[in-house]
């Protein structure tokens, strides 16, 4: 069953059409990638997925019910991290956590935070404000917050953007661990050809605010002739 | 990168599954109590950053207290040359402002926040209605609110004799009707900042300001040209002040004049919350809303 059904998408800022109409779906337990070059659509697909942006058409159903008309059950079972979001770096990581346990209504918001807190390795650093952590402990954070409320849909936007390969890689194999052995679904975009390869089942190429082409990675090269998934990138990004 | 950094191969991440598989650890979205834990959120959110805000903490006290202090002693010496019962309009004037305008500027500030520390698609993508939102900001300022009038009318009481509860229980529906002017005027500043941007945060401490002069504040409305004055017959503030300077010259509580307040402030109110919602459905139409995570 698709727990995320987006039908014919479309947004308009102006003269540019940013998103033309977009479709694809996310089925339970699946990693799905959306690749593209800048300004190729990808976030703000992210964004009208989210209720962030409205599109001026097509649909998106969460969990079988359309957006618009079941916005708060639809958000309280998924979740959002970015590269460019950040969490209140004044507050500390446990201080952070509790106040999104409470947003998204875990009962015993607590307990939940100190799962995280094991589960992601950050006792060290709970009394500690964010704004005083490394860029790879905050975004450890982000995905705490990410998993508060066990989502069964994670989206994610360049979730390791502003890391260095080191971090990234080790926040990687936290999310790849998480979707496999939790059989959550992840929404994903990155720049990161070997992020992408390494953890989605299945990639959409997009382009100019649609989507090029879809598929695996090895499928990819293939349909491209090429040898990895870079230089898919570089061959659609280049027309 | 530290150690502490590390996630490596820890074998602990073994449990991600068991951890969601365990249980689906949340309340029912649309139940009371979601809804009172997500209006909690909000207040646990801003008393955690006021908690741990030097600046913050001192805005309470600081600002009030100079402008207490300036028109104290103003007033103290307007006294000195005779102009009768000026120490009581003047401060209760001041008193009363600060209720309007930290109403005001509180929950705005609360907004801020967000933008400032980047977190506003966090909150916009969690399951928090836009009315949770408003309640949790407005639940914590009139909270700090409470604190910075106490603290003043301490100041006032001790530097000049003059205490707030003077004016007897007539205190309690003009607070009651500032609070809400402020938290409508809030609510009209969160909504633009939302359709322009970060940019036009000064209307945060501005806005409140704009509405002094029409407020009559210290001094009657009948002072004012006359249209300033036909202004000044829609701005509920007016009405309150005009009552204040009624209790103080022992005329009575003007209930008349108090009831077109209310009734401007329910107008106030209803046209911020139509405002704010309109410009959310523009912000989300015009991608303004992703724009503030960049």
């Amino acid at each position: 069953m698709a727990i995320l059904e987006a039908r014919g998408l479309v947004k308009r800022f102006g003269p540019v059409t940013a998103v033309d109409q977009v479709s694809f779906e996310v089925g339970e337990g699946q990693v799905i990638g959306l690749l593209g070059p800048n300004g190729a659509g990808k976030t703000t697909t992210l964004h009208m997925l989210l209720g962030l942006v409205t599109p001026d058409g097509g649909s998106v159903h969460l969990f079988g019910r359309d957006l618009r008309h079941s916005r708060l059950q639809a958000l309280s079972r998924l979740n959002f991290a970015a590269g460019y979001v950040h969490l209140p770096g004044a507050l500390t990581v446990e201080e952070n956590l509790i106040v999104f346990a409470n947003m998204y209504a875990i009962p015993r918001p607590r307990r939940r935070v100190d799962q995280l807190i094991e589960l992601l390795d950050l006792g060290e650093l709970r009394r500690r404000r964010l704004r005083h952590l490394s860029s790879g402990q905050q975004t450890r954070v982000q995905i705490a917050k990410a998993l508060i409320n066990d989502p069964e849909l994670l989206v994610l936007d360049e979730p390791t953007v502003s890391l260095d390969p080191d971090a990234g890689d080790r926040v990687r194999q936290l999310l790849l661990r998480f979707a496999r052995e939790s059989g959550r679904a992840m929404l994903i975009t990155s720049h990161n050809m070997r992020e992408v390869e390494r953890m989605c089942d299945l990639i959409h190429f997009m382009a100019g605010g649609r989507i090029v082409a879809t598929g695996s990675a090895a499928e990819l090269a293939s349909t491209y002739g090429v040898d990895d998934l870079e230089a898919v990138f570089l061959r659609v990004a280049r027309g | 990168m530290t150690a502490a950094d590390g996630l490596g191969s820890d074998p602990r991440l073994g449990a991600a599954g068991k951890l969601a598989a365990a249980e689906r650890p949340i309340l029912q979205p649309a139940s009371p109590a979601a809804r009172r834990r997500r209006v909690l959120s909000v207040v646990l959110r801003d008393f955690y950053v006021l908690r741990r805000s030097v600046p913050r903490m001192l805005e309470i006290v600081y600002w009030p207290t100079v402008e207490l202090l300036i028109w104290g002693y103003l007033s103290v010496f307007l006294q000195a040359r005779r102009v009768p019962a000026v120490v009581a309009v003047l401060l209760g004037g001041v008193l009363l402002w600060q209720v309007l305008f930290r109403s005001q500027s509180e929950v705005s500030m609360a907004f801020l926040e967000d933008i400032w520390s980047r977190n506003l698609l966090n909150v916009f993508v969690a399951p928090l209605t836009s009315a949770e939102y408003l309640t949790g900001v407005v639940a914590f300022g009139a909270l700090k609110l409470v604190v910075n009038v106490a603290l003043m009318a301490a100041v006032a009481l001790v530097l000049y004799g003059f205490g707030l509860f003077s004016l007897g229980p007539a205190l309690v529906p003009f607070m009651a009707l500032l609070l809400l002017m402020g938290w409508a005027l809030a609510i009209v500043t969160i909504g633009v900042i939302l359709r322009f941007g970060q940019s036009a945060e000064v209307i945060a401490w501005a806005m409140a300001f704009a509405f002094q002069p029409f407020a009559a504040v210290f001094y009657p409305v009948s002072v004012l040209p006359v249209a300033m004055q036909w202004v000044a017959r829609l701005v509920p503030a007016s009405y309150v002040f005009e009552g204040m300077r009624s209790v103080l010259a022992d005329r009575g509580l003007p209930w008349g004049t108090l009831g077109m307040a209310a009734l401007l402030d329910v107008a106030y109110v209803v046209g911020a919350l139509a405002f704010f919602r309109r410009m959310l459905v523009k912000v989300r139409a015009n991608g303004g809303l992703s724009r503030f995570g960049e």
